[in-house]
């Protein structure tokens, strides 16, 4: 298919792009780009779950602060380079992810929000008592002496880079895929849905998880970059805020929204904390009164208002409905449950 | 006796709670709206409290509620005029849910910009250290007008639900918003009222919760958390469960700070939490 080869191509000169990055830009400009694609990877995880299987979570800073102190725990204990440890922390997340869905699928909508919130309060709370982690003053990591530090920005660059890459490439890839089909059914009617056989359940309970593993790692990678740890910076609500209005302003339960609204959300923080000199809650005002008139104005965000009036589309995950004989829908069909 | 003295308190405390919760159990009755924003409403009108104390230092500062009522009300009138109703028929229940969160985000952050984040609470005199000695047991006169007008105010509620032309006009709205229309019903304007009536009752929590314990921007989180799981500990709808709820709450709270006297909300966050396990659907079991 011709899209492929053009997505496919596409890809490799972002990732020759995010390669050859740190040789050109310089440090300032190099830890601002590491932070876009790290909130990037954060929001396209917060949509996984919202946009693609329905579930709002208010909480979603527990996987991030699950992650960041598994890295930061492990890598203490192991005394190795953090960065080969860094597969702990998408697993800790996960299996804390995997726990907690069986109490918190029970509600829905609101609830399963608020709860998810309420659970991250709790686990705040322990972690700034608990004295192994630092309590609220918090911990530095403790191997950053291993760590080589003229590689440091780039190294850190690549790495928010390949997970920011990898992480749309492999959403685009799941949500093609039967199971996005059957995730995408589910939100748009859990009843039809549930009719032809898609075990919800199930779908939400893989998005769940795997949202929560790529904000763990993500996550990770941010306070890595930090080399320290505070549970009030770890535990802040406000990740969930940035995740959600990056997600609302952009397009909610598209590919290309969370990406338009990291653009916004980084351009508006650089303009109006920068040349504006505004302070960051004058910024957080702004963003939230582009998401309220966003939400007022067109409810699926940005991205696709924008993508109805030019007619492009990226990288489209929808599928047109089969215009042709009721034979060859029933052919389709039978090809699709078949995969 | 120091326990029973703890637990009459919590209980005093939860009174309090209710009141929290009353306003958000509201607004989701009749138009299945969380409304995210509710605690950072409850903490503006504690600081309009405290301005107008501030402004006029000779008046009793609990007299600042009326004001600060009819305020609450206008604007909550307004803002379900201008925004929520925009969203409350969208057929994804989501949306209500992020909008107010926006504006629960704008609300905050306006605060610290214009109040600064220094802690705040509402100065009432003698009347915050007043006590009554029953049986040995020391007892808050404050915490107790609390929990009677809570208990007042929630039977007032009944009332006007139950009884009066308004509170048929809200249940039947509340049940079949397409409906009410055919009786010349606009369910707009009935949720602009609820909206107004919810915020009111969140200004008076508000206010006596700023009496009780200090404040700051920030608190509007902590003040929705404990709303919501006074109304889900209640079961959803049942008014006198949100009471209760908010009673269990206030327990757990103040057992907590004696177990371990920095522990803030977490042992009503673990109650919740657990009961959320063990039942979901409440305390009283509901009834919309």
């Amino acid at each position: 298919m011709p899209t492929r080869t053009i997505l496919a191509f596409s890809g490799l000169v972002l990732a020759a792009v995010v390669a050859g990055a740190p040789f050109v830009l310089n440090e300032g400009v190099l830890r601002l780009a590491t932070e876009c694609l790290l909130v990037l990877t954060m929001a396209q995880m917060w949509n996984l779950l919202a946009g693609y299987a329905g579930l709002v979570s208010l909480g979603h800073q527990v996987f991030i602060a699950f992650g960041a102190y598994a890295l930061f725990l492990t890598s203490g204990w192991l005394e190795v380079t953090p960065i080969w440890v860094l597969p702990v922390a998408p697993l800790v997340a996960a299996i804390v992810a995997a726990i907690i869905a069986f109490p918190l699928f029970r509600l829905r909508d609101a609830y399963f929000s608020i709860a998810m919130w309420v659970f991250a309060e709790i686990v705040g709370a322990f972690t700034m008592k608990s004295q192994a982690v630092g309590g609220t003053s918090g911990m530095p990591l403790a191997t950053s002496k291993l760590i080589d530090f003229d590689w440091f920005e780039p190294t850190m660059f690549w790495l928010a880079g390949a997970l920011a890459l990898g992480t749309i490439a492999a959403l685009y890839r799941l949500m093609t895929s039967s199971f996005g089909l059957g995730l995408m059914s589910v939100r748009d009617n859990d009843l039809a849905a549930m009719s032809l056989g898609v075990d919800v359940r199930h779908n939400r309970f893989v998005a769940f998880v795997l949202s929560a593993a790529g904000c763990g790692l993500a996550g990770a990678l941010s306070f890595m970059g930090n080399l320290f740890i505070a549970p009030l910076a770890a535990f802040d609500v406000n990740w969930s805020v940035y995740m959600m209005f990056i997600v609302i302003i952009g397009g909610i339960g598209t590919l290309e929204g969370p990406i338009l609204g990291v653009i916004i959300f980084f351009g508006l923080r650089e303009l109006m904390t920068g040349p504006l000199g505004l302070s960051g809650g004058w910024y957080l005002v702004g963003l939230g009164l582009i998401a309220v008139i966003v939400m007022m104005v067109a409810p699926r965000g940005i991205w696709p208002a924008l993508r109805d009036r030019i007619g492009v589309r990226l990288l489209d995950v929808q599928r047109a409905a089969p215009r042709s004989s009721p034979a060859t829908v029933a052919s389709t069909v039978s090809e699709r449950s078949a995969v | 006796m120091i326990w029973v003295e703890t637990l009459i308190n919590g209980a005093l405390l939860g009174g309090l709670y209710g009141l929290l919760g009353i306003g958000l159990a509201l607004v989701f009755g009749v138009m299945r709206v969380v409304n995210i924003a509710h605690g950072e409403f409850m903490v503006l009108s504690a600081f309009c409290a405290v301005l107008l104390a501030n402004l006029f230092p000779s008046v009793p500062p609990l007299l600042m509620l009326v004001p600060v009522i009819a305020l609450s009300f206008v604007v909550g009138w307004l803002y379900q005029a201008l925004i929520v109703n925009r969203v409350v028929t969208s057929p994804d229940p989501l949306s209500p849910l992020l909008l107010t969160f926006g504006v629960s985000v704008i609300l905050r952050n306006v605060m610290v910009e214009m109040f600064g984040a220094d802690v705040r609470s509402l100065q009432v005199g003698e009347l915050s250290r007043a006590s009554l000695e029953i049986g040995g047991l020391n007892i808050g006169i404050m915490p107790l007008l609390t929990l009677v007008l809570a208990a007042l105010l929630f039977m007032a509620l009944q009332l006007i639900l139950r009884r009066t032309e308004f509170g048929r006009i809200v249940r039947a709205t509340a049940d079949r918003r397409d409906i009410v229309r055919l009786s010349g019903v606009k369910p707009d304007r009935v949720y602009n009222y609820v909206m107004g009536l919810s915020l009111a009752l969140g200004a008076i929590g508000g206010v006596l919760l700023a009496v009780r314990s200090s404040f700051t921007p920030f608190s509007g989180a902590e003040r929705l958390l404990i709303a919501f799981e006074v109304v889900v500990l209640g079961g959803l709808g049942s008014f006198w469960g949100a009471l209760l709820g908010g009673i269990a709450l206030g327990m757990a709270q103040l057992i907590g700070l004696k177990i371990d006297p920095n522990a803030g909300l977490l042992y009503a966050h673990l109650l919740f939490f657990i009961m959320l396990l063990i039942r979901p659907s409440g305390l009283v079991s509901s009834r919309a």
